[in-house]
């Protein structure tokens, strides 16, 4: 079976499994010490031999130690290495979740949700399975090895055990796979209902209807714990079926053996035990297995990661907003939309669409919320999701440019900022700005007046969600790196959303001021803002 | 009535009472099998060997069928009982789940609205579903003290044949591992799990915030720094992450030493016995040490869960309830406090104006019920507010909030919250009245169209829409509009005004309106001026009036 990720996956030594893998099969190696320290102490416990048993304890704690030391470095190293594949895997979900085209993408709590959480549930994968899964082809042969040395028909009895436990394994992990995974997302979709209805509980109490939803929260439940259940009844019996065979490998090594010392076995085996390998084999016995029981145990780490995995490598293998190219214009250049089609998933469509914003003029898209004006102004950086038309700006095609955003300065209503300082986010639009260019253009936007309270003004930090300002303030900024940025098209979307009458009455003086040499698209739903503009385009 | 979540918890313990008790048993003798196979398999082998070197009288005078049929046995039964554990352990959890979840909601819904409004942001609700998961864990792990000492005593019985000392040792070792790891638990389990939630929380932020703005990124250049920024969080989660992991391979460790230790310790103990014995008794003592293992893990999760408790039982704290309640029909007056108090009769339609973050959208929430705190000054029909029990309170509005939280859920899942009964044509009706019946309409599915995880699936002004369109079916004297109209072209803005005029005619009802944009302001006819912050009201972080 292959890893759905594995093209997305980072390579070498650090991710490699061996490092963990290899300590899981160390610790395998200290239950042979231990076992060795064990028999050899209980045979020469009375019986006075030169060094008496010293030795063999010895060897017992050695072995004791060596295996903590091993769990320890098998859990730390399978850690570290889940922490460099996840970090490598998350930069890669990420950069492939922010150049996704908005409308072909899922909505941002799901994008959002896939780079966490999604990344996330495959840290069992990583630091657990795939060691586990090495450890438990090598620690049984060796642990095999180990007793063949001391009673060859020991280890036949052992192997003779082992078939039917791999087969059981194999055979229950087929079946149950679908079931489980079936229940593992009816899992999920439960603590889904119950904190969404969480989430919405003001209006549920608003609207009086927590009886309702409470009733709805518990059918859900209970729907989910009897299936559950149902499907445990049977992953449970294959891990019985495992457990018997290790039990019963145990049996079969202690009554072979102890028949063997005794004399009295029904057929002629080439052999003969001592007491020290007889107890040797015995404590070795369940060893066999355990490195297949830790993998059993760690089954629905694979479980989560595979749907997870599968997920990721839709979003990774998406598509994706091409890089800014091209070497951008001089002049402020025409753009023409000629019979633009958007269509969003589940089908939506809006258009055709087509009209042109002059050159150095100013051109606003009016309509409501859901007509498509975001959207129109990201075609012009990639961003938006064009089944069919053309747009052109000074001649060239978006088809072939793939991108305008080096000749594009954009406003939206929730700037991206990066940790820094707020002089820092507003010379992003012009990198090496002076102070004073900065703070000249934070004072027209009405961002120095609104930050004079703050004791470090400009310099405030900010991270990057831009803690602490208000949704204005952060809108400011990003009209202060629209302004500087020498661009010569301005896109900006609904840049006066949420102001009174008299602040979208100041906001329209800025906007004629920044305007003044560009070719300006504005989406909004202002008349006050279609009042400004040269043309106006009304979308149905 | 007064619920604490112990109450909640002891409530479904009982109920499992049966399923428990069963895993349990099964827990204990499985403990029990394990040590006895082992410690028996021990005996027989060392037995044995004593008996082929006392040659052959010695060998027709040892009894082994017995010992080898009860290997056997005990083999089967260990089995029987793993399977019986864990089926009985996880159908106890399981249906406690069932029950659990609801009757926290329930708890919830009868709880402080203030706490309801805290839990809407992602961050409280997520929190909240792990404390319970956190609470969950606890049920499947009620068996581990059970294995721990039915492994002890089955342990101290097969060490006791080699006489008291081993035994002793046995115990030591057990105390010792016990004591340890719980303090091993406290100290390093419960900060960095605590750690790893905040970091997580942080980090998926950090990742929205840079998603809702991917043009910004492309135009400046951001992208690195974007990514740079959200891998810082990458990196403290994952040291956070690393803290854990070696709590709990610390705990590992800790049983294999302890372990080896008490071995050693338990051979040396038994250096005069007869071999078999000793034998016996140190393989017992490795077994038994095992029984410990779920005892250890539940430690390791005791300190989180005993926050989650913490946390839970503080969001369950019950409403005193008032004492008074009228007679829920009829349209009553309204009294605000405002310029000294202002009554509103019914059928009144009042526009609440203000500057933004003078708190009309507490005032708002704390007339219709969903808050508790500073209703000095607010009456229905002369009552105080204070003295009305909120299911009253909340009967008389219809809130069509600033920007609500849909149900995750169909179109329909959604209006019939209002108005549980509601036709079809009713539904249409009001989704027309709110200028929304062209886009629903034109949605695969129509009403039973998916708006998505909280609505993610319509833009801002269809929630809001949708939102209002649910007000609209509620039958309540009161409704109470917050922006109503905002985001939408001043087309479908006169529409919905007209379509709403309309309705407050036919049916009478009173109206409390909150607008910054003229228009719908023509529906009033009297104005509310709320110029300074209200007394009492804490500063607005996020619901901006």
């Amino acid at each position: 079976m292959r890893f759905p990720l594995s093209d997305h996956l980072a390579a070498g030594p650090r991710a490699s499994r061996l490092g963990p893998g290899l300590f899981w099969v160390l610790d395998a190696a200290g239950a042979v010490i231990f076992a060795l320290g064990l028999a050899g102490a209980v045979t020469h416990l009375a019986v006075g031999e030169t060094g008496g048993p010293w030795p063999w304890l010895a060897a017992l704690i050695a072995g004791a130690l060596l295996r903590a030391l091993a769990n320890f470095a098998a859990a730390g190293a399978g850690a570290r290495r889940a922490r460099g594949l996840k970090g490598a895997l998350r930069e890669r979900v990420l950069r492939a979740a922010l150049r996704t085209p908005a409308g072909q993408a899922a909505p941002i709590g799901e994008r959002a949700a896939a780079v966490v959480d999604e990344v996330e549930a495959l840290d069992g994968w990583f630091a657990r399975f795939e060691p586990l899964a090495l450890a438990a082809r090598i620690s049984p042969v060796l642990v095999l090895c180990a007793i063949a040395v001391a009673s060859p028909i020991s280890a036949l009895i052992l192997v003779g055990a082992l078939i039917p436990f791999a087969l059981i394994m194999a055979l229950a992990g087929m079946m149950a796979a679908d079931a489980a995974r079936a229940q593992f997302e009816a899992l999920g979709r439960l603590s889904g209902l119950f904190m969404d209805r969480v989430r919405a509980l003001p209006m549920v109490l608003a609207f009086q209807a927590e009886a309702a939803e409470a009733a709805k929260v518990e059918g859900a439940a209970r729907g989910v714990a009897r299936r559950t259940l149902a499907v445990l009844r049977f992953a449970f019996l294959s891990s019985a079926g495992l457990e018997f065979f290790a039990a019963l490998s145990v049996a079969l090594v202690a009554v072979y053996a102890g028949f063997n010392l005794l004399g009295l076995l029904p057929i002629p085996v080439p052999e003969q035990l001592d007491l020290g390998r007889a107890l040797f084999v015995l404590a070795l016995a369940p060893e066999v297995y355990l490195p297949l029981r830790r993998l059993a145990g760690a089954y629905h780490d694979k479980q989560a990661g595979q749907a997870a995995a599968e997920r990721l490598a839709r979003l990774l293998d998406g598509p994706a907003v091409p890089a800014a190219g091209g070497e951008g214009f001089q002049d402020a250049p025409d753009i023409a939309f000629e019979a633009v089609r958007l269509t969003y998933p589940g089908g939506a469509t809006i258009g055709p669409i087509s009209f042109t914003a002059p050159a150095g003029q100013v051109t606003v898209l009016l309509g409501a919320s859901g007509s498509g004006k975001t959207s129109l102004l990201s075609a012009l950086v990639g961003a938006a999701p064009l089944s069919a038309g053309e747009v052109r700006v000074g001649g060239c095609r978006l088809s072939s440019e793939g991108s305008f955003a080096r000749s594009v300065a954009w406003a939206g209503q929730a700037p991206a900022l990066a940790p820094g300082s707020v002089a820092d986010n507003i010379s992003l639009g012009r990198p090496g700005a002076s102070t004073e260019l900065v703070a000249t253009i934070a004072d027209k936007v009405g961002l120095a007046a609104a930050m004079a309270g703050r004791a470090e003004g400009l310099a405030t930090r900010l991270d990057e969600r831009g803690s602490g300002l208000s949704g204005g303030e952060r809108r400011r900024i990003g009209l202060a790196r629209a302004w500087l940025k020498p661009a010569p098209i301005l896109c900006l979307d609904e840049p006066t959303a949420d102001l009174d009458a008299r602040a979208e009455a100041e906001m329209i003086d800025v906007l004629a001021s920044m305007a003044r040499g560009r070719t300006v698209l504005i989406a909004s739903h202002s008349e006050q803002v279609a009042a400004m503009a040269d043309h106006v385009v009304r979308l149905p | 009535m007064t619920l604490s979540l112990q109450s909640l918890v002891a409530e479904q313990r009982r109920a499992q009472g049966h399923a428990l008790m069963l895993s349990a048993l099964a827990a204990a003798v499985l403990a029990l099998c394990a040590v006895l196979l082992m410690g028996l398999s021990g005996w027989f082998i060392a037995a044995a060997a004593a008996a082929g070197a006392g040659g052959k009288a010695a060998v027709m005078a040892f009894n082994y069928l017995l010992p080898s049929a009860g290997i056997r046995l005990l083999a089967i039964l260990r089995t029987g009982a793993r399977y019986g554990e864990r089926l009985a352990g996880h159908a106890a959890a399981l249906n406690a789940l069932a029950e659990i979840r609801p009757a926290l909601y329930r708890a919830l819904a009868r709880g402080r609205p203030e706490a309801a409004l805290a839990l809407s942001s992602g961050e409280a609700s997520a929190r909240l579903v792990q404390d319970v998961d956190a609470v969950e864990t606890l049920f499947v792990r009620l068996s581990a003290p059970w294995s721990a000492a039915a492994a002890l005593v089955a342990g101290l019985a097969l060490t006791l044949l080699a006489g008291p000392v081993p035994a002793l040792c046995l115990l030591a070792a057990m105390g010792l591992l016990l004591v340890i790891g719980r303090l091993l638990a406290q100290g390093v389990s419960t900060e960095p799990g605590r750690e790893v939630q905040g970091a997580t929380g942080e980090l998926k932020d950090a990742v929205a915030a840079y998603l809702a703005a991917s043009p910004d990124l492309v135009c400046y250049d951001l992208e690195d720094r974007a990514v740079a920024a959200v891998m810082a969080h990458d990196q403290r989660l994952g040291q956070a992450q690393g803290r854990v992991v070696d709590g709990e391979a610390l705990m590992a460790a800790l049983q294999a030493v302890v372990s080896g230790l008490a071995v050693a310790a338990v051979l040396l103990a038994a250096r005069d016995v007869a071999i078999p014995l000793a034998a016996l008794a140190a393989l017992s003592t490795v077994v038994a040490l095992e029984g410990a293992a779920g005892l250890l893990r539940a430690f390791e999760r005791a300190g989180a869960a005993a926050e989650a408790e913490r946390r839970l039982n503080e969001v369950l704290i019950p409403l005193s309830e008032p004492a008074r309640s009228p007679d829920p029909f009829g349209v009553r007056d309204l009294t605000l406090p405002i310029s000294g108090g202002v009554r509103l009769a019914p059928g009144v339609r009042a526009a609440l104006v203000g500057p933004s973050g003078c708190g009309k959208t507490q005032m708002l929430e704390r007339l219709i019920g969903l808050r508790t705190a500073g209703l000095e000054g607010f009456a229905i029909a002369g009552t105080p507010l204070a003295r009305l029990t909120p299911a009253f309170v909340r009967s008389q509005f219809a809130y069509g909030p600033q920007d609500a939280r849909l149900l995750t859920g169909s179109v329909r899942d959604n209006l019939l919250l209002a108005s549980p009964r509601a036709s079809d044509a009713e539904l249409w009706l009001a989704l027309a009245d709110a200028g929304l019946e062209d886009r629903i309409s034109a949605m695969a599915g129509g009403l039973d169209a998916w708006v998505g995880e909280g609505g993610a699936r319509l833009s801002g002004g269809e929630r809001r829409r949708l939102s209002l369109a649910r007000a609209l079916l509620r039958p309540s004297p009161w409704l109470v509009l917050d922006e109503p109209t905002e985001g939408l072209d001043s087309q479908t803005e006169a529409l919905v005004i007209a379509r709403l005029e309309q309705r407050l005619a036919r049916t009478g009802q009173g109206l409390l309106l909150v607008s910054h944009r003229p228009a719908p302001l023509a529906l009033c006819d009297r104005t509310l001026r709320l110029a300074d912050p209200v007394a009492g009201l804490q500063p607005l972080a996020t619901t901006a009036g």
